[in-house]
């Protein structure tokens, strides 16, 4: 792959230097982010109108937080302390499940449950990163918890590369059934759906997105990434392919604005929370045109 | 086109603390249109649910036949989420047909939901979104759901709940039409009156079964279910 991703920096590179694209264009590590964007945002945009749909926004937060942990866990084993992904999958799997498995066997409410959770990771990750912190220097803990365009690396592209294709081979030939399972299980069963089965899938399908997002957007803000860009697109949409099409597009914009527009114009952000002011400016701009546009007026019933 | 006839052989349910379903027998015969009466709470919900294999419990529910198609399903309409974004032909995407429904319906399957539509009294309406129809629009999609593609078995949790008189004898119309195809329906109904109307055999539950037989013999058990 590593290949093909120094094939399109030249090109890209060539075509800033000649002045047909911005500036930003002739960093490299401008490209790898804009690369993974154009990952992330469809990733984001068919999972996160799903997520809004199930109504799990803050499922995907929680599992953030824990990246945290997982970060932490990855330098106190020894891992290398800017990719420490076997410990980010394995403990954000580790504790996604859990929560999953909890909330089939309680009867808490879903949130109450889930803002559980929620501490629990924020808390443990918090501890467990000031206690690791003197082993690495603050701009990584800064870049786990808000992104870093500068620490992409090819590893972190040929992560996300694989969990795109993970979540195509296993998330586009259950989409029905996993939307079906939270719109009605009753139906959903009747139909065949594996009700249990698709929903621990998906539990799984977002827990590697949020975690192989985290280098580009954060724990604190990648929940943000997968809600607000279908949030918006709810705004404006009144069928399902025009609420994943707009989500996919709100979230692929954020992501190339958000990365560039700092680099563009000196401003001093972290990538993630440029990403998503981008995304609320444009959840903002959606609900001013659901106030005033008649066709949009019923877009919620 | 009979499928089976369904045997429920000693079921019985907890939900909690509370026992909802307590050594029930029963057997449906293939092609019956088959009604379920008893109070709220009395444990119709799921028994059904147990036959959809949403719920776990002890006993056996088993099929004496074979069938081929799948079975349908039409649910009580509260227990839909009236705020999903979602067309009438978003929704009978979703539930036909393996491609992702956000990709729009493929061929084939809109053939047949147009079809299924059409007999429910709902043409032409497959643009519109879900969540502003009516409940006795929205219940005919749900039933135009359950008959695409033709089900051997359709089961329906108070379908004529909260719908007009029009929409109530279409669906009757519509459900014994089906019945005569030689689909068995079972249909979950506290309407007595449309019980007698249309059933050819009845069961009254609460926790147990209470009574079994022919609809027409109902209104001389109407004690057992006050």
């Amino acid at each position: 792959m590593n290949a093909l991703y120094d094939f399109i920096r030249d090109h890209l590179q060539a075509l800033a230097a000649s002045h047909v694209l911005p500036q930003p264009f002739e960093y490299e590590f401008v490209i790898n982010a804009l690369m993974c964007s154009v990952l992330i945002g469809p990733l984001l945009g068919v999972l996160g109108s799903m997520v809004m749909i199930k109504r799990m926004a803050f499922f995907s937060q929680s599992v953030g937080n824990a990246a945290m942990t997982g970060v932490a866990i990855g330098v106190l084993i020894g891992e290398s302390y800017t990719s420490p992904y076997f410990s980010m999958f394995g403990f954000c799997l580790l504790f996604a499940l859990t929560l999953k498995y909890t909330q089939h066997r309680t009867t808490l409410a879903n949130d109450t449950l889930i803002g559980v959770f929620l501490s629990i990771s924020l808390a443990v990750g918090a501890s467990l990163l000031l206690f690791v912190s003197a082993k690495i220097n603050t701009h990584v803990m800064e870049g786990v918890l808000f992104g870093s365009i500068l620490a992409v690396d090819h590893t972190d592209m040929n992560v996300l590369l694989g969990v795109t294709v993970i979540c195509t081979l296993i998330g586009l030939p259950l989409y029905n059934g996993m939307l079906l399972s939270s719109l009605n299980p009753s139906l959903a069963h009747a139909r065949g759906v594996k009700v249990r089965s698709v929903e621990y899938l998906f539990v799984v399908l977002v827990t590697l997105v949020t975690v192989a997002c985290l280098k580009i957007i954060g724990a604190v803000l990648v929940e943000a990434l997968l809600l607000i860009p279908a949030a918006a697109a709810r705004n404006i949409s009144h069928s399902l392919p025009g609420l994943v099409t707009w989500a996919v597009l709100i979230a692929t914009f954020s992501c190339v604005v958000g990365i560039l527009a700092p680099m563009q114009f000196h401003i001093p952000v972290p990538t993630g929370g440029a990403i998503v002011i981008v995304a609320a400016l444009v959840f903002a701009f959606t609900t001013i045109i659901r106030g005033t546009a008649p066709q949009f007026r019923g877009a919620s019933v | 086109m009979r499928g089976p006839a369904i045997v429920f052989d000693n079921v019985c349910l907890r939900l909690g603390g509370t026992q909802v379903l307590d050594q029930v027998n029963l057997r449906i015969e293939a092609g019956a249109l088959h009604c379920l009466v008893g109070p709220n709470g009395g444990g119709k919900t799921s028994l059904v649910r147990a036959l959809l294999g949403q719920m776990p419990h002890s006993g056996t529910i088993r099929f004496e036949g074979e069938f081929t198609t799948p079975l349908g399903y039409v649910p009580q309409l509260p227990d839909f989420d009236r705020n999903v974004p979602m067309t009438v032909n978003d929704l009978m995407a979703l539930l036909g047909q393996r491609r992702p429904a956000f990709l729009g319906a493929s061929r084939a399957a809109r053939a047949a939901n147009d079809q299924a539509l059409e007999r429910t009294g709902m043409a032409g309406m497959g643009k519109k979104p879900f969540g502003s129809l009516s409940g006795g629009q929205r219940q005919r999609v749900l039933l135009a759901q359950a008959i695409s593609p033709m089900p051997w078995l359709l089961i329906l949790d108070e379908p004529t709940a909260g719908i007009d008189e029009a929409g109530v004898r279409l669906v009757e119309a519509l459900v014994t039409e089906l019945n005569t195809r030689g689909v068995t329906i079972l249909w979950i109904n506290h309407d007595l009156e449309q019980v007698k109307r249309i059933a050819q055999s009845v069961t009254v539950i609460n926790q147990r079964v209470l009574f079994h037989g022919p609809a027409e013999q109902i209104d001389s058990r109407l004690e057992v279910i006050r």
